[in-house]
Formats: structure tokens, sequence, C-alpha cells
């Protein structure tokens, strides 16, 4: 992969016109610029404003009043709804990713092999990722549907007794189902990013091992899973990143319900912020959930560089 | 083993996961096709009783579902078009010239693109209320743009390092500008991994829901995933004939478009994603 690093040609390019490289770099900058200021206005400021609202004691409809030091932060520590949605976004972290990747592993290795119709049961693998997630937790939330949904109509219609069983009114059930739909949601890009470790893999391993007499079985496990380790460990990161707070799944097919047991700390904070108006408490919540993501982005960098540098050796 | 026979293990192998993936369309396609009564009974079963369309008549005639529709392309245009107007010329700078601070910037680009907006959207929201953009497509434009543009970059930068050097340099030769050389030779060769990354763009400002659930407040400025989520939020019988229409028509375009790319996403995730 360090075939498409381009800094290599870039660096030689500018030294040959060192004259220009002064002008040539105000120019960069310029053309940077926009990018750079988009984003730091629009995600920079709103980063600030909720650190400070989290230190400061907030209005209903806003209004920054004194400052309160760590006052919202054990407000929102001692609340047991809070403590409980902690809970449970350590579950749906675990169980979706986990979940996802043991789903992922087979079918990224099935879908590395040449048969018949490959590029179509591909295509129905990444299906899930075109989708709204807002749209399709509305349809599962409709499958699921114990009176009317399409679940239990096929269940009845194979015999099984789950006629008018409510899914989602059990909340433990309820958030199974969640789980479930966030493995399969997040499926698609998982098997994308183990395809692209798949294809990276020579070969020429195979055959060599081949013919030392390895089976199928030994090359699965002695060559392609060290090989295919780096990039499982990248997609691992990713999906707790983005399913860490995956807002919309859980927001539309049971809004945290029943009894904020299916809450996890991103419905929380939704709710304390646009429901209850507790802004303060919202601010907190938001910080421990932002230097959450910048310790996995951390580690994602980090595993990313580590790859980096073995690939230039 | 021969082919054939391993195609079957392999399609048996995924049927679970693709029945899973495919149940959904199914149903929706079947329940957008039924008529009221057919789906609030008894003995319900998969084929609609006809070919019914009525559904999607009532949608855009009493439900003003294309207003919804309308909102969300315009926003998704706008959002594509913003992102790539700054994605483009920081994507080539980093690629063509020597940017200060160039793996800084990178880094800062790719934890912008793993911070969800969700996590900022207290921020978000005051700042737009701030600037009276609440309940303005434009806010949600402009939102889009910053969180969608990071990966922009990420996808252009790795086609833009494909195309080599010597053309530009040539045409500098022949004394064309660096723009002219920029806009002549260069963006017609990369326009593939452009049109890619628009599509991309578009498709994910589509089907963002969050961000425009809460910078958009009326239900006339609703964009169609939000729309077709408050509408299961009623209190009376929902009306599941309708909505499954809705997420059909606000779905499949989208989808079709995305396979059709999506072996490109491939390319493209393995080149700039991962690395």
């Amino acid at each position: 992969m360090s075939a498409i690093d381009s800094s290599t040609p870039i660096r030689t390019a500018t030294l040959r016109r060192s004259g220009a490289a002064q002008s040539n770099s105000l120019f960069a900058l310029i053309l940077v610029a926009p990018c750079l200021l988009l984003s730091v206005t629009v995600i920079g400021y709103p980063i600030f404003d909720v650190i400070r609202m989290s230190v400061f004691d907030v209005s209903r409809i806003g209004i920054v009043r004194e400052f309160a030091g760590f006052g919202n932060f054990i407000k929102t520590f001692s609340d047991p709804v809070f403590v409980q949605a902690c809970w449970q976004t350590l579950v749906w972290t675990v169980a979706v990713v986990g979940g996802t990747m043991l789903v992922s592993i087979p079918i990224a290795l099935i879908l590395n092999e040449d048969f018949y119709g490959r590029t179509i049961a591909r295509t129905i693998v990444l299906l899930p990722w075109a989708i709204s997630l807002a749209m399709t937790a509305v349809v599962w939330r409709y499958v699921v549907n114990g009176d009317f949904g399409t679940l239990n109509m096929t269940l009845s219609a194979l015999g099984l007794p789950f006629d008018g069983y409510p899914w989602l009114a059990d909340a433990r059930m309820a958030f199974i189902l969640e789980i479930l739909v966030g493995i399969l949601v997040s499926v698609p890009f998982t098997v994308t990013i183990l395809l692209g470790g798949l294809t990276s893999i020579p070969e020429t391993l195979y055959e060599a091992s081949a013919i030392d007499g390895a089976s199928p079985l030994h090359s699965l496990r002695y060559i392609t899973m060290p090989l295919l380790w780096p990039f499982m460990q990248i997609a691992i990161v990713l999906n707790v990143i983005y399913v860490f707070n995956s807002f919309p799944i859980i927001w539309i097919m049971t809004n945290g319900g029943p009894s904020n047991r299916t809450d996890i700390l991103i419905t929380y904070i939704y709710k304390q912020a646009f429901a209850f108006g507790k802004l303060g408490n919202a601010a907190a919540g938001s910080v421990v959930m932002f230097a959450m993501l910048l310790v996995f982005a951390v580690i994602y960098l980090y595993l990313t560089k580590a790859r980096g540098a073995q690939d230039d050796v | 083993m021969s082919k054939a026979r391993k195609s079957v293990l392999c399609w048996v192998a995924l049927s679970p996961f693709l029945i899973i993936v495919l149940f959904p369309y199914l149903t929706m396609l079947s329940t957008a096709l039924k008529q009221k009564d057919e789906i609030f009974t008894f003995h319900r079963s998969w084929l609609p009783r006809e070919f019914y369309l009525g559904n999607f008549v009532e949608l855009f005639v009493d439900r003003n579902f294309g207003r919804a529709l309308v909102n969300s392309l315009t926003i998704s245009v706008g959002a594509t078009l913003l992102s790539l107007a700054v994605a483009i010329p920081a994507a080539y700078a980093l690629t063509r010239m020597r940017v200060p601070g160039n793996s800084a910037l990178t880094n800062y680009l790719l934890i912008t693109q793993m911070i969800s907006p969700i996590v900022l959207i207290i921020g978000l929201f005051r700042m737009f209320a701030y600037f009276g953009l609440i309940n303005s497509l434009m806010s949600v434009i402009i939102a889009h743009s910053a969180f969608f543009m990071a990966f922009a970059v990420w996808m252009l930068r790795s086609y833009f390092a494909t195309i080599p050097k010597d053309l530009e340099e040539a045409a500098w030769i022949d004394g064309a500008g660096r723009f002219s050389a920029f806009v002549r030779i260069f963006l017609p060769l990369c326009l593939p991994g452009v049109v890619v990354t628009a599509i991309f763009t578009f498709v994910n400002s589509w089907n963002e829901y969050a961000m425009s659930l809460t910078l958009l407040r009326d239900v006339s400025q609703q964009t169609a995933p939000v729309q077709i989520a408050f509408l299961t939020g009623t209190l009376y019988q929902i009306e599941w004939h309708l909505i499954m229409a809705a997420t059909l028509i606000a779905s499949v375009p989208v989808a079709i478009v995305f396979a059709s790319i999506q072996r490109y996403l491939i390319g493209g995730m393995s080149l700039g994603g991962v690395k």
C-alpha cells in the first residue's frame, strides 16, 4: 500500500523547483484554507461550546450562567439512569462489534472465493450500507411489530407459535433485536475492509504452503488469519467508534424504552438536552463521550501508523 | 472441487445473511402494495390482493411527501457541491504541493471524520440558532458538508495520487498556467474519482438522520428519513402501508446508485480509508 503514498515524488519535485517553494506553499495554504475554515467553524466551535457548557450552569433555554466546576459532571454521574445507560452502552458496543466481526469474517472469506454469481452476492451483502439507518430502523420496527409485522406473519405461517408476540415490549428482547439490526448494518463496511485485506495477501504464499503439504484449514489458520489481523484491528476500532455513538436505530425502534432499559449514552444525552432541557447535564455527558471518541481515534491513528511503518520496511 | 459445486456451497453458506438483508425489502414491497384493510387483519399474507398503487398517490397528494423528497434533494445536492468545492482544492494541494503542516492536517481531517455529529449536537444546535438558521435547509447543508468533507478529501487524495504528474508538467512547459492545467488536464483525468466521491457524499447526506432531525424542527422542512420516522410516532394507528411506500421511494433509487459505485468504493476504501 505504500505504493500510493505520494509524499516522496512531491518532495523531490518541490526540491527541484526550490526557488518557487516559498510562494508555492503559500498558494497551497490558500487552497487548503476553505476546507479548514469550514471544519474549524462547524466542528471546532461546537466542541468548544459543549466543553464550556459542561463546566457552567446553563439555563433551560441555553443561557450560560455562573461557573459550576464539576457540578454538572457530579449531577450526571449520580443519575442512576446515566449509570444504567453507561452499562447498556458497553453491552451494545461489545455485542454489536463482536457480532459484526463474527459474521463478517466468514462472509469476507466466502466472497473472496471465486464462485458463480459472486458480484450479485457481494452487492446484496453491501446493500444495508446504502440505506439510511433511520429507514432501516423504521422498517425493522414494522417487521417485528407484534400484531401486523411480517416476522410474526412468517413464523406463524411456518407453524411456530409467535402470533401476536410483542417483540419490542420486553426490554431484553428489544435490546437483542436492536443489537442484531446494529450488526446487520455494520457488516457491509466491515466486509469491505476485510476484503481489501484479503486481496492484499499474495497468492504465492498459499501456493508455497500447498506444496509444503498444508491443508486449506492450516493455510487459513497460519497464513490468512495472521495477515488479516491488522485489518481486523482497524475494522474493530472503526466499528467501535461508529457503533458506540449510533443514534437512529435505538432512537427509532424503542426510543430508549421500555423504562430506559434500552437507552445508551447518546440517546440519554439527546433526551437530557431536547426533552428535559437539562443542557448542563447533556453537555457533561457529551464531553465524556467526546473524550472516549478521542481515545478511540488515537488508537486508530496508532494502528494505522504502525501498519504504515511496517509497509515501508 | 468443481466451480459449480463450490458456488452452491458458497451460496448456501451466505444464504442466512442474504435472507436477513432482503427481508426488509420484501416487507417494504409487499406492504407498500397492500391496501389498509389487508394490513390490519388476522389473515395476512406476503402477496398483496392486487397490484395497488394507491398508497403512493395518497403519499404525494394527501401527505405532501414530495415536499420531504425535495428538501432531501436540495440538502444532498447542496452538501455535495459545497463539500466538493472545498475538498477538491484541498486534496489537490495535499497531493501535488508541499503544504506546511501536511501530516498534522491529515491527522486532523482523519479525526474529524471519526467525530460523530450527534456528540456535538447541542453545540451545533446552539451555533445555528445563534445565526438564526434553525429550520433553514442551509444549516443542514453546511453541517453535512463539514462532516462529510474529510471523507471526500480522503477519497479524492487517493485518486489524485494515481494521476501522473508528467501530464501537467508538460502543459506547464507548453505555457499553460497552473489553473488552466488543473482545469483542462487534471480534472478531466480524475473525473471518475470526483464523480464517485460526489455520489458517496450525496448518499451520506441523503441518509443522514440526527442532524436533520435536530436542526429542522418544522414539519415542512423535514427531510425524507426524518419525516418517515416522524410518521411512526403517531399515537393513533400507525399507517404502515404509507410508511413502507415512503421508505421504498426514499431508499430504492439511492440503493441502486450506491450498488453501481460500490466497486469503486472498495478500491477507494482500501487505498484511502484504511491507510
